[in-house]
């Protein structure tokens, strides 16, 4: 029965590295751009969220409302004054120059809000749970996987039926001849890194309410979403979707297994599947 | 240093040149540093050389990561990995086994050399990007195996007290000796290779690997060996830098801060290039001298600084530099003069 539970959290866990994982799967997959301050926005996001909740007493909705137009406005910013000047088939400048700005995000972050630990107060639903037999599901981690599956849902829509999804797909697939057919690429781009670190904005308010956030977190999580990517297989959003699951999965029962084992655990999945399977499980040779 | 082609037919007479005068000036003022090296126990204190073992050891990383990602095209960000399982060796070879500390250094390096060969073989599938992030995954997974490995002491670290056998006139001697020696491994191997005709075909892999190909460099295998390499010098630093330290733990052994430096050191002074990596190396050892007391606002400066040179001056200072003057200190290039001969 302890298996079964680790199962059901795993999944749950894998909601929340789902949110994460989707916006890198956006970017790498339209721009070849890995973005290597991608869990330090995510942790700034978090930490604004933890201000704005205790300076206005807002509850958990109400900032998601406000934190996720932010969080894309602050993607949109970032694509237009460094992204766009980096993406080109030379991997090297994108990740010096992202690399940098979460050298200088962390340190600042750490001047702002300290080192210490915070999360976002939830008015009780981050203590709510139901009992199914002798296992408790939590009602916030089943929220955070319906909203996962939403956004993954979403997301693929957008790209596959949207004017939007479309332009963003031609330029991903060959930036000249989109470019040709009237498309602006660093416009599509823009719109693109605006929406990835916009799913950042929901990711930021749940990892909050769920854990908690330090300024030092971003690289964790960073390599928690590049993890889920590859292992799911690039280039779909599903790909990403269900590699999170099977993060998640490793990690819950690694910690069943030692608790110095998890994070572990979670990593040794990964490079096997980079041994046996290196295009992902789920992607297509 | 020359070699004249002879003149057939209708071609002019020419001669290939490679030594400059500033290559010349170069070589001998570096042969007189070294000397200077060397010679540190019997002309300054404890403290200078602490300090220069720790330039010595940044500029070996950097160039380890400026051979990787400048001329390799392999961008890393876990070079940790390589420095730390070298470090962590020889503290296990000094101190659990009781070999000679100063021998266990160069053993040591069979740790790294052996991480990197399994590491690129999962790794080189991975798209640019992708492999940097690939590569710190395999350092967070050797930071967590040593952090449970009791052997080692796990997560508490070791000291290594064999060295209270000598004194701190023969410690100083041995590491400023090892010293000397991964400089001249590191930043006089990569010159020799550079010149070598290995040389010819790295900097036509740096400017473009699919035309490098195309002319007969077998780029993959050529880059497997590039990140054995570089897996071994940076694994020589991390082992001379612990033993100066006397101390390892894993935090500061596997600490992302080691790429942090790495990246710095050769962005700043300029990519691909040797004269880059010194001129990087010097400026952040006196930054973080002057600067480093004020922490957190330092770092953010260094951040925005590496952002700042990706996105306006790619060359770094060293790129700027030669914009002005043609005055190379480790001449690479291989110069036509006309109506040469001997």
């Amino acid at each position: 029965m302890q298996w079964l539970d680790a199962l059901i959290q795993g999944v749950l866990l894998g909601g929340l590295y789902a949110q994460y994982a989707l916006g890198m799967a956006l970017m790498f997959g339209v721009m070849r751009i890995v973005n290597i301050s991608h869990g330090d926005l995510m942790i700034l996001l978090a930490l604004v969220g933890v201000s704005l909740a205790v300076s206005f007493s807002l509850g958990p909705f109400v900032l998601l409302v406000l934190l996720v137009p932010i969080a894309a406005a602050i993607g949109y910013v970032l694509q237009h004054a460094v992204l766009n000047r980096v993406v080109s088939q030379d991997p090297l400048p994108s990740i010096i120059a992202t690399f940098g700005l979460s050298i200088a995000m962390q340190n600042a972050m750490l001047q702002i809000w300290s080192a210490d630990t915070r999360s976002i107060p939830g008015g009780g639903i981050e203590q709510a749970s139901w009992q199914v037999g002798p296992i408790f599901i939590g009602v916030l981690p089943v929220i955070v996987l319906v909203v996962a599956t939403a956004l993954t849902g979403g997301l693929d829509a957008v790209l596959r039926f949207s004017k939007f999804g479309r332009a963003l797909r031609a330029s991903a697939a060959d930036v000249e001849a989109a470019a040709l057919t009237g498309i602006n690429p660093k416009a599509v781009y823009a719109w693109a890194t605006a929406l990835a670190v916009g799913i950042l904005g929901f990711a930021a308010v749940f990892q909050g309410l769920r854990s908690t956030v330090a300024p030092s977190d971003g690289p964790a999580q960073l390599i928690y979403a590049f993890e889920a990517v590859i292992i799911g297989g690039m280039g779909s959003v599903w790909g990403a979707f269900m590699g999170s699951m099977v993060l998640g999965i490793s990690q819950a029962i690694g910690f069943r297994i030692s608790p110095g084992f998890g994070i572990l655990a979670g990593h040794l999945v990964f490079l096997a599947v980079l041994a046996v399977r290196p295009q992902g499980i789920f992607g297509r040779s | 240093m020359t070699a004249s082609i002879s003149a057939s037919g209708d071609l002019p007479a020419v001669t290939v040149r490679r030594q400059t005068l500033s290559g010349t000036v170069a070589i001998i003022i570096g042969i007189a540093l070294l000397v200077g090296l060397v010679a540190m126990p019997w002309w300054a204190g404890q403290g200078t050389i602490r300090s220069v073992v720790e330039l010595c050891c940044y500029i070996a990383i950097a160039q380890m990561w400026n051979l990787l990602a400048g001329y390799g095209g392999l961008v890393s960000v876990g070079q940790q990995a390589f420095s730390g399982v070298a470090a962590y060796m020889m503290f296990a070879l000094a101190q659990n086994l009781g070999l000679n500390p100063f021998l266990a250094v160069p053993l040591c390096l069979i740790a790294p050399a052996i991480l990197a060969v399994p590491t690129y073989a999962l790794l080189h599938r991975l798209d640019g990007p992708y492999f940097a992030i690939g590569t710190w995954v395999v350092a967070e997974v050797v930071r967590l195996l040593t952090t449970n490995f009791s052997y080692v002491n796990a997560g508490a670290g070791m000291s290594l007290r064999v060295m209270t056998q000598y004194s701190a006139h023969e410690r100083a001697i041995g590491v400023t000796l090892l010293c000397a020696l991964m400089l001249l491994v590191t930043v006089g191997g990569t010159y020799w290779l550079l010149r070598s005709r290995y040389g010819l075909a790295l900097t036509a892999m740096r400017d473009n690997p699919v035309s490098a190909a195309s002319q007969g460099v077998n780029v993959p295998r050529l880059r497997f060996l590039i990140f054995v390499a570089a897996a071994v010098g940076t694994g020589l630093a991390g082992a001379i830098y612990f033993m100066a330290q006397l101390r390892i733990t894993p935090e500061a052994a596997y600490g992302p801060q080691w790429a942090t430096v790495a990246i710095f050191i050769v962005m700043i002074g300029g990519i691909g290039s040797i004269e880059g990596v010194l001129i990087g190396a010097l400026i952040y050892f006196f930054a973080d001298r002057w600067f480093g007391e004020f922490g957190a606002t330092y770092l953010v400066v260094l951040g925005v600084l590496t952002l700042l040179v990706a996105l306006f001056a790619r060359g770094g200072l060293w790129g700027l530099v030669n914009k002005v003057v043609d005055a190379p200190w480790f001449p690479t290039r291989r110069i036509l003069v006309s109506g040469g001969g001997e």
